[in-house]
């Protein structure tokens, strides 16, 4: 699988990122497995998060095995110096692991937010004190927020290695402020921070819960998928020439070996393919009235 | 409006700002929509379908009555003076122009055009042979034939609408490809097999036996990405 630069991070990731949510849903003998699965596909840069219920313990076993094949991925929601110290020891110990390699600020959401992680007290003062003691080597953050705040973090962390935001040619149709990721990853270029792409294969949002209870959607994904390996490889190839570092598997299971084939056989896009791409997705998502044409 | 990509691309690298426009064949007003976003003085929509100039009064020069003026007329006799408009567009039009009336679009295009001018034509380039859309088009073919003895699609290569064009004294500016390969998703497969059903309704026990083959292959179809939309950009000279 190829592998592209993670801004200065000196790390070439492949341009599959597996999205260790995944393990969760699997036995350990299941997890194991899938784990093995994705090395064998090449990939070397894995992404985990605490809140992803077992997957740290899941990811544990395989992932010191193969530690030094793994450019590891992890993140805190917490926001305060003492709550960002706390999940980083807890996260080291549960995966058993000695470093991470890219320690992230995840899911931020709120203007506040953003003040509160770089205040005095803030997250982002334990993360560069652990940066210092070797336990972290770099930072990131991710966001599936509006641009214009992921933007301003942009702006206002001198440190930060990459950016986690999501992009698919669905996003990418709409053409408002509020769905400019590409702002985003032109930004992130240009101060030569890694970008890693969430939602790419996003097809829609679940029908209500009244509608489709949660136990009965047939993905662990917390939107509905595209499943065909041929969509799967589109939105693949299309947001992959988009010039983002590398693109996270999605969160079910049963998807990500398509990912991982799709990975494999990756082709940049040109502008007519790229454009295809993006209209089959936008009458996807809204049903415009019936034309015969494009 | 939305203006479709398609659209904006073809449109991209043309001198719209000021222009005096024609759109051929408004179908939606797509391409009036583009023209207007891209700066056009005014527009003149030209379709043969009230409902389609409707669609387009609705849409697109309801907000701008001072910039847009939908006509219905025939492509063959253009309403307007010569030498009247500084860009035409065809967007997904010879699509639906049977070859009998090609030559007779292209002469009437040409004659309102004044010198300099430009001409986009987007099209759908002719179906891989392998393409299952193939068969609905066969069968959308078959019903308008049989309703109105003229078939429903031609697909022309770029170079023949070029070569058409260029009889016009018209010169080949640049060819790109705007759609590759291009997504009929499943809500234009069912609009291509209402126009079947439309066509074959009152077709008698042929018609009634296209109307079930026009549903059968669409549900088989589903959806599918095959083909090419080309732009075709050629210039008058002054």
């Amino acid at each position: 699988m190829q592998t592209r630069p993670l801004g200065t991070t000196g790390q070439e990731s492949t341009v599959v990122t597996f999205g260790a949510i995944a393990l969760n849903w699997l036995e350990q003998e299941g997890a194991d497995q899938l784990v093995e699965l994705v090395l064998d596909h090449g990939v070397n840069h894995f992404d985990v998060a605490p809140t992803y219920g077992d997957a740290e313990l899941k990811l544990g076993p395989k992932l010191r095995e193969h530690r030094e094949k793994i450019f590891l991925g992890c993140k805190t929601q917490e926001r305060s110096y003492e709550g960002a110290w706390e999940k980083l020891e807890r996260s080291l110990d549960r995966l058993g692991v000695e470093t991470i390699d890219l320690y992230q600020v995840h899911g931020l959401e709120y203007a506040d937010e953003l003040d509160e992680i770089t205040a005095d007290d803030g997250a982002l003062r334990a993360f560069r004190e652990a940066k210092e003691q070797g336990l972290i080597e770099n930072i990131g953050l991710t966001s599936h927020s509006d641009p214009s705040l992921i933007l301003d973090a942009l702006d206002r962390i001198d440190d930060l290695e990459s950016v986690m935001f999501p992009l698919n040619p669905v996003v990418d149709a709409k053409r408002d402020d509020e769905h400019d990721y590409q702002a985003v990853l032109d930004r992130a270029d240009h101060e030569d921070v890694g970008t890693l792409v969430i939602k790419a294969f996003a097809g829609g949002s679940w029908p209500s819960t009244e509608e489709l209870p949660e136990h009965r959607r047939p993905y662990a994904n917390w939107y509905e998928p595209v499943d065909d390996p041929e969509t799967i490889r589109d939105r693949l190839n299309y947001t992959l020439s988009q010039g983002v570092t590398s693109v996270i598997s999605p969160g079910d299971p049963k998807l990500v070996k398509m990912v991982l084939d799709a990975g494999d056989r990756f082709e940049e896009l040109d502008d007519a393919a790229q454009r295809a791409v993006r209209e089959d997705a936008r009458h996807d998502e809204s049903p415009v009235p019936e034309q015969l044409h494009h | 409006m939305d203006v479709p990509e398609t659209v904006t691309a073809a449109l991209a690298d043309r001198p719209i700002e000021g222009a005096r426009c024609l759109e051929a064949g408004a179908g939606a007003g797509n391409a009036t929509a583009g023209l207007l976003e891209a700066g056009a003085d005014h527009v003149v929509a030209v379709t043969n379908e009230r409902e389609h100039a409707q669609t387009v009064r609705e849409r697109v020069s309801h907000d701008r009555p001072d910039r847009v003026q939908v006509l219905e007329a025939d492509l063959r006799e253009i309403p307007l003076p010569d030498n009247s408009v500084d860009i035409v567009t065809a967007h997904a039009l010879f699509n639906v122009v049977p070859p009998a009336m090609l030559d007779a679009i292209a002469a009437e295009m040409s004659r309102v055009a004044s010198p300099g001018a430009h001409l986009v034509v987007d099209d759908y380039a002719p179906l891989p042979g392998e393409a299952a859309m193939r068969d609905l088009f066969a069968v959308e073919n078959a019903a308008a034939e049989l309703a109105v003895g003229r078939s429903a699609l031609s697909f022309y290569p770029a170079r023949v609408l070029r070569g058409v064009f260029e009889s016009y004294e018209w010169v080949h500016d640049r060819t790109k490809s705007v759609l590759d390969p291009v997504p009929w998703t499943e809500s234009h497969v069912a609009a291509h097999a209402e126009a079947a059903r439309d066509f074959a309704d009152g077709g008698g026990t042929i018609g009634n036996l296209l109307a079930e083959r026009a549903d059968e292959v669409a549900t088989k179809i589903g959806s599918e990405s095959t083909g090419e939309m080309y732009s075709l950009a050629m210039v008058l000279p002054e």
